[in-house]
């Protein structure tokens, strides 16, 4: 495979910076990404947000979704592990299948590491939305598989926290299994005479 | 034991060393010398004797 | 189920499959009435571990008279012999015949939608700290067995002696941060967090069981953070307790009257001071579980450098594990005391009963399916499958594989050993990333460092390192997948194709692996790998792998910042002589594939 080609036909790509506060914008010149965003190719519509997970930012991807009648959402901000899911229920409710989003890491992994080197930072960001970019293009709409849960627990370790989470659970009505090591439960607590900060009795 | 020595190389440091490795159970590798894990095992040579 | 460990774990949220050994345990606890004629008759002693030794127990106990369950156990080591002939006056006694010789472990097979770990933690054990006389000097003890001591239900009634004389000392010592805070290569660098109150605590304890005690508590910092904790920490202090700003040095016995005499810096003071006491507590630390690592590979939990499991998101996820459907409460995430447990505890159940009220829930899709059309049978798929996912092909019936959905994980082990991308990953299809090589290296590609980056843990510690504001060079262009095990040879030949002078593979240590063992298969392909690019004389350290967890942020720095100067050693000539033999390279395989296309048709 040397070139990957892609009919683009009726691509329509939104991308979205975030500032983040200056968490992202105190290192990297948004406005700069923004406007190299707006030269890709299939681009149909770039926004800039102070915090694009707040409920403005996230309006204003579903406002752009039927304005700008996209089908393909792109946010540079943070982590996927933090937002991808937020992301996804928000181009969701705007009637996109949640996997035609894609996430561009420019916090974690680039503002926050690089903060005294910002336009070599700013030439990272556009790089990354470019390399997200270019992944959304090849995004295509997934149906998750949904899978029973058992309706049962298993708690391993019959120390107080053991104990307590097990109780908690078949308080709530749950069938719990509780697994203990040792012949008794109780756990390291049950060997301690008093317990701060009450004095009371271990027992 | 499935182990055998093997001439390893660190590729970031450039450290040489032989170990004792299992080529078919693989674990993990790391330089004893400037612990990365680029550590590549080098091909056996043809015709060297065996250990 | 006491007495029981988890013995295998298999399946995804939801629908766990576990095995659990039921340890034999000789008596039948449903019908034991804990009447305790068989321990009155048992002839073996041994020292009692509830008690830390300080008293004996018989080989037919219970560990403690209130145990649940209340019921006696029989410890075959010690006991004379499941032969009757040499003993068995326990079975005899017992008028309920609940001891049974021949009782065997018991593998019991669960199904449990979702699992809370609570393994706790162990304390540590100072014999190391050989310049405190643990060991050496009878009337130095270690908290846990103070806590004995002072007990009602301890061994002394709740008298609090001393081992040497059994009398009860009017002078004792504590000694703080024994095993923790420690750089020096014993113990660990860690706050073990319930030590400075246990010793507050246990100074009450005294003043309140003898009045006109004398304790003297040695430390660094005294840390009262918690609710109520400072009144507690000045109660001791009006009580007349003595508190020393200073980490003994030494301490030596007295011949005569066995009492320990310390040798302290007063870093208020700046003085050095002597200190004779009756008796000393070592304020041991906590430190993770020793046989927590059984438990750890079964649900591929991580941890952090301390040792302790690592949660999801160290603020907004700290009861959940990486693993979906497994939460985590109580020690075994860090040291804590009992309120702090049971808060985690209640917190790790509520997030559990989400998944159980809510009866469903969604997993990923990013699992793999296959094109049959492309499959030529070979079934390395099959063989390279962590969860057993794939049904392999069949060559004479032409039948290709079969991926179970629902035991498919996503790692794509399977889709990169496939050498004829017959296996398609979803959310992670070949032309996606192939289509971020491209563009990555599209402007400027000599100056960059292509870096692939597992999901679970080496992208996980890239933004550690973010979250720690650790600095390194702007060099690094990152592709994230579900598993280094997913980066296909080709994705790596293509970069250099494209002019990249370096590429970085990173995944999780094997011990983290979060598909079992497909890292396994990333090794084996970096060989392959290396071995081809020394053949096609390019240089093979062009080509590097690293190992970062989810916690070593630092290490993915350190990595950064080692690269940086080596992705600058590679010259122009090199990559241009690079680009064209894999030009060439890229054209061969094709040329094959193209050739073996035909001769199917």
């Amino acid at each position: 495979m040397a070139n990957v080609a892609k009919d683009s036909d009726g691509l329509r790509i939104g991308v979205f910076v975030c500032e983040c506060g200056l968490n992202i914008a105190g290192t990297i010149d948004c406005n700069a990404v923004s406007e190299y965003a707006r030269t890709l190719d299939d681009v149909a519509a770039v926004i800039q947000n102070k915090y694009t997970c707040a409920d403005p930012g996230q309006n204003e991807i579903k406002k752009a979704i039927t304005e700008h009648n996209l089908n393909r959402v792109v946010v540079a901000s943070c982590t996927p592990k933090i937002h991808e899911p937020t992301f996804r229920e928000c181009v969701a409710d705007a009637g996109l299948n949640p996997y035609l989003f894609e996430m561009v890491n420019i916090r974690e992994q680039c503002s926050w590491v690089h903060q005294s080197e910002k336009e070599k930072a700013t030439e990272k960001a556009k790089d990354l939305v470019r390399s997200g970019v270019a992944r959304a293009r090849f995004l295509e709409p997934q149906t998750e598989l949904e899978v029973p849960i058992t309706k049962t627990a298993l708690v391993i370790g019959g120390g107080v926290s053991g104990i307590q989470a097990a109780l908690d659970l078949a308080d709530g009505g749950h069938q719990v299994y509780l697994v203990e090591k040792e012949p008794t439960i109780g756990g390291i607590m049950a060997a301690l005479d008093k317990t701060y900060p009450t004095m009371d009795c271990s027992i | 034991m499935a182990q055998k020595e093997y001439d390893f190389k660190c590729l970031n440091c450039g450290r040489e060393y032989r170990a004792l490795y299992d080529i078919k159970n693989v674990t993990e590798r790391t330089c004893p010398q400037c612990r990365s894990n680029s550590v590549r095992r080098m091909p056996e040579k043809k015709g060297a004797a065996k250990t | 189920m006491t007495n029981s460990e988890v013995e295998s774990v298999s399946g995804f949220v939801g629908n766990f499959n576990v095995t659990i050994r039921k340890k034999a345990r000789y008596v039948d606890p449903d019908e034991c009435t804990a009447c305790a004629e068989c321990a009155n008759i048992c002839p073996v002693a041994v020292p009692d571990e509830y008690q830390q030794g300080f008293s004996s127990r018989k080989a037919i106990y219970m560990p403690f008279p209130q145990a649940v369950p209340s019921a006696y156990i029989l410890d075959m080591e010690n006991c004379l012999g499941n032969n009757p002939i040499a003993c068995g006056k326990c079975a005899d006694v017992c008028e309920k015949k609940c001891i049974n010789y021949d009782d065997q472990d018991e593998l019991i097979n669960i199904e449990a939608g979702v699992i809370i770990v609570a393994t706790g933690m162990d304390v540590y054990d100072p014999t190391e700290y050989d310049e405190y006389g643990y060991t050496r000097f009878d009337n130095v003890i270690t908290s846990m067995e103070f806590e004995r001591l002072i007990c009602a239900g301890g061994p002394t009634e709740g008298h609090f002696i001393r081992p040497s004389d059994r009398k009860i000392p009017k002078s004792i010592g504590f000694i703080q941060c024994v095993g923790s805070r420690s750089r020096n290569g014993r113990g660990n660098p860690y706050c073990s967090n319930i030590c400075c109150m246990n010793t507050v605590k246990d100074t009450l304890l005294l003043c309140d069981h003898y009045p006109g005690v004398e304790a003297r508590v040695f430390y660094m910092d005294m840390r009262a953070f918690g609710k109520g904790f400072e009144d507690l920490y000045m109660r001791s202090r009006e009580e007349g307790v003595k508190y020393v700003r200073g980490i003994p040095g030494d301490v030596s016995e007295n011949d005569e009257n066995k009492n320990l005499v310390l040798t302290v810096e007063n870093t208020t003071t700046g003085r050095r001071e002597i200190h004779e006491l009756e008796m000393l507590v070592l304020s041991q630390g906590v430190i993770p579980r020793q046989d927590g690592d059984q438990i750890k590979r079964l649900l591929t939990l991580s941890t952090t450098s301390d040792g302790f499991i690592m949660e999801s998101h160290p603020k907004l996820k700290p009861v959940d594990a990486p693993t979906k459907g497994v939460y985590i409460a109580g020690c075994v995430e860090s040291p804590k005391d009992v309120k702090d447990s049971v808060t985690q505890a209640s917190a790790a159940a509520a997030r559990a009963s989400i998944l159980l009220n809510a009866g469903k829930t969604r997993v990923e899709a990013i699992t793999s399916h296959v094109e049959t059309d492309k499959c030529n049978y070979c079934g390395i798929c099959a063989d390279v499958c962590p969860y057993n996912a794939i049904l392999a092909p069949d060559r004479k019936a032409k039948r290709a594989p079969t991926i179970i959905q629902a035991a498919c994980a996503g790692c794509g082990a399977c889709a990169a050993e496939c050498a004829q991308d017959a296996i398609i990953m979803r959310h992670f299809r070949d032309e996606q990333i192939m289509a971020q090589i491209e563009a990555i290296l599209e402007v400027e590609p000599h100056k960059h460092l292509l870096t692939f980056a597992c999901n679970w843990c080496s992208y996980a510690g890239g933004d550690n390192a973010g979250t720690a504001r650790l600095q390194y060079p702007t060099t690094s262009r990152l592709i994230r997948t579900m598993c280094s095990g997913r980066v296909d040879e080709k994705f790596v030949l293509h970069a250099f194709r494209l002019g990249a002078p370096m590429v970085l593979v990173s995944g999780c240590h094997f011990a983290d692996c979060h598909y079992i063992n497909a890292v396994h298969w990333t090794q084996k392909r970096m060989d392959r790998l290396w071995n081809k690019l020394d053949k096609l004389k390019i240089r093979p350290d062009r080509l590097r792998l690293e190992w970062i967890s989810a916690a070593e942020g630092q290490k993915f720095a350190k990595v950064m910042r080692e690269l940086e100067n080596s992705v600058r050693s590679v010259t122009m000539e090199e990559m241009e002589y690079t680009m064209k033999i894999m030009a060439e390279e890229e054209n061969r395989i094709l040329e094959k594939k193209l050739k073996a296309a035909a001769k199917k048709v």
